[in-house]
């Protein structure tokens, strides 16, 4: 079975007295080390499938399947193990603490996984290094620029070593050349082995991609798959 | 989450929101402060009765009369009155053989109006017949003197000395002085009316020539007020009274003074003089009264206390549900990264337990200061008060905190601090971690 599964995903919201069908019957299958963009206009389903995904929500009716586990059997803690040993976030607005500096930031997730402070902090320096602001630690978020800030974001997204990397419009927040250098950060975690979704209206994310997925009023309409970028990457 | 891990978690928190964790302590410190000082005030003012309570020997006696009392209760129900079994010698003896009780020592007053005299000066007394011939058996400090009790002798308590007087004294002469009255005789001067035949009463005087044995030392007992002489010399002296001689058998003792072998015996053994048929009366039982009094004041004066602690409570649920409105995107974070419910729930019931902790640590400090304060103020005011007193033990304010309750307002300050952060804590820990990292 492929790394990512689903199968007739609903997820519907009431609104009102209306139902919203945010995502209406969904079927998808992406390999393992895939770099996925989904794209689509706003409200087209793209965040809810990224959510779903990463057991932030749950569907309304069927199945996903994730790297060999079946989400919809795990209970509220064992899905926040899922979330905290499978999944690293990549959120549009970067979610960082403001009273953090980057360091502690970057090692929050750590601490829910009784990781000793000395080793919290090495293993932040490193991934700090690997997205090339290791000299910005001590910084406050307020201190920082846009895509350092979600530089940072990503390195906490990676503290936990996870399997998927999961990001909805990393770029969404950066000017032109940040948010290159961040889709650019994303691509390389893509070929050091980690499967990476990405959630994007930026369509030079799609030079990347190994598998593009385009959302219209919560179903997919098209699907294109670039063997090349796979072979590329495995 | 490792207790530690969350520990340092929470400090980070609390640190981060300084201002308010404190305003919102303050509330907590005043609850705390107003319960540390009231139930302190309570258990100073229970302190200080007790040290009133006059001397410790009294706590081992139990004072034992005919039962009036039950006699009372059937004429006032429309029954007859007979008079109550009489404490006849057997009846001593019997007491006195109870388990555990060390003497039982009968007496009995004069009947006829008694004056002490001593040169020009002389006092009215309350002289008493004791049955035995050694008064150490009472656990009585003496003044001066010996605890035996002969014939032709008297033991005084100290504080008849006080009563002596010069009845001929004229206004402008200042009052004589009284001498040691230690082994020096004195008149006891006996007055009794009788009938002359003709239906008038004329008075008879009699005086006996007394030695003084020993002086007991006041020690706010009983035993300080009265004079005391051997039992069968003031059974001669009421049966001259009364005109005929004394009956043990049906006139019995007035009275009898039980000394237990040790405090803890004595409430035990009144009641089984009082399953006897006869009135046993310890200071005891009213020290428990006393002593059951002030634990309800201290339950009241607590329970103010508590009001405003509660108003504390309210103020830290507030403070912590506000919180959550304002750190929903971050809970939604720590969920995300795989904070699980468990430890949201515990971060946030650690960071409410902990403002109480920090508000009962700020009250004890200051009730304890206040306490000191009411103390110093307490008791420059109250020798003011009891400069005009005369004799007996001076009252003073105080507050006593004892070392339970600094511990039982830390522990009820974090408690009160736990509760208020449940609801609140219940719910960050249910948020939908997409719902909370949408919210703006």
């Amino acid at each position: 079975m492929d790394y990512i599964h689903t199968e007739a995903l609903n997820k519907h919201y009431e609104m009102g007295h209306t139902i919203v069908k945010a995502l209406n019957g969904v079927d998808l299958s992406l390999p393992e080390k895939s770099l996925s963009v989904v794209m689509g206009p706003s409200g087209s389903g793209k965040s809810t499938l990224l959510h779903l995904l990463g057991g932030l929500d749950r569907p309304t009716s069927g199945e996903i399947y994730l790297d060999g586990s079946k989400l919809s059997q795990l209970d509220e803690n064992d899905l926040a193990v899922f979330r905290r040993k499978t999944v690293g976030f990549v959120f549009q607005s970067f979610n960082l603490i403001q009273s953090f500096n980057a360091l502690e930031n970057v090692s929050f997730p750590m601490r829910f996984m009784n990781v000793p402070r000395k080793q919290r902090i090495e293993e932040a320096l490193f991934y700090l290094e690997q997205v090339g602001i290791a000299d910005r630690a001590s910084h406050k978020p307020s201190e920082l620029s846009g895509g350092e800030q979600q530089r940072v974001a990503i390195a906490r997204a990676l503290i936990n070593d996870p399997t998927l990397i999961l990001a909805d419009e990393p770029t969404g927040n950066l000017d032109t050349a940040s948010g290159y250098s961040i889709m650019e950060i994303l691509a390389g975690l893509n070929r050091n082995g980690r499967t990476v979704l990405v959630v994007t209206h930026d369509p030079r994310m799609r030079q990347f991609a190994s598998h593009i997925i385009y959302l219209l009023d919560g179903s997919i309409v098209k699907e294109s798959v670039y063997e090349q970028a796979v072979q590329q990457v495995s | 989450m490792k207790p530690r891990e969350l520990i340092s978690l929470i400090l980070l928190n609390l640190n981060r929101r300084k201002g308010r964790v404190l305003l919102t302590a303050i509330g907590v410190v005043i609850g705390t402060a107003a319960v540390v000082v009231l139930v302190s005030l309570a258990q100073g003012l229970k302190q200080n009765a007790s040290a009133q309570f006059g001397n410790i020997a009294e706590m081992s006696q139990i004072s034992v009369y005919p039962d009036w009392e039950a006699q009372m209760m059937i004429e006032a129900e429309g029954g007859e009155y007979t008079s109550p079994p009489p404490i006849t010698p057997d009846v001593v003896e019997e007491i006195g053989a109870i388990p555990l009780v060390k003497a039982a020592i009968p007496r009995t007053g004069v009947y006829a109006m008694t004056i002490l005299k001593t040169g020009k000066l002389e006092a009215w007394a309350n002289v008493i017949g004791i049955g035995t011939d050694d008064l150490s058996v009472l656990g009585l400090e003496m003044a001066s003197g010996t605890y035996e009790l002969t014939k032709g002798t008297v033991i005084i308590g100290e504080e008849v000395l006080k009563n002596f007087y010069d009845p001929n004294q004229r206004a402008e002469q200042e009052p004589l002085a009284l001498s040691d009255l230690q082994d020096q005789h004195m008149t006891l001067e006996l007055t009794k009316w009788s009938e002359d035949g003709s239906g008038n009463y004329i008075e008879v005087k009699k005086a006996l020539k007394l030695r003084v044995a020993g002086i007991i030392r006041a020690s706010r007992s009983e035993w300080d007020y009265s004079v005391y002489m051997p039992l069968n010399e003031v059974l001669e002296i009421n049966a001259w009274v009364n005109g005929r001689r004394f009956d043990p058998k049906k006139d019995g003792y007035e009275m009898v003074t039980v000394v237990a072998e040790d405090r803890e015996s004595v409430l035990n053994i009144a009641s089984q003089i009082n399953d006897m048929g006869f009135m046993a009366y310890t200071p005891q039982e009213f020290i428990q009264g006393v002593n059951s009094f002030f634990v309800v004041l201290q339950v009241i004066f607590g329970g103010v206390g508590g009001i405003a602690l509660l108003v504390a409570a309210i103020g830290i649920a507030n403070t912590m549900t506000m919180a959550i409105l304002e750190r929903t995107r971050e809970i939604g974070l720590m969920k995300a990264v795989g904070a699980t419910n468990q430890d949201v729930l515990s971060i946030f019931l650690g960071e409410s337990a902990s403002i109480g902790f920090i508000g009962g640590i700020g009250g004890v400090l200051l009730g304890l200061l206040l306490g000191e304060l009411i103390n110093i103020f307490g008791s420059v005011y109250m020798a003011g008060q009891n400069s005009g007193m005369m004799g007996g033990g001076s009252a003073t304010l105080s507050v006593a905190t004892p070392p339970w309750l600094i511990l039982f307002a830390l522990a009820f300050s974090t408690l009160i601090g736990l509760i208020s952060g449940v609801y609140p804590a219940v719910q960050a820990a249910s948020l939908v971690p997409v719902q909370a990292l949408k919210n703006e």
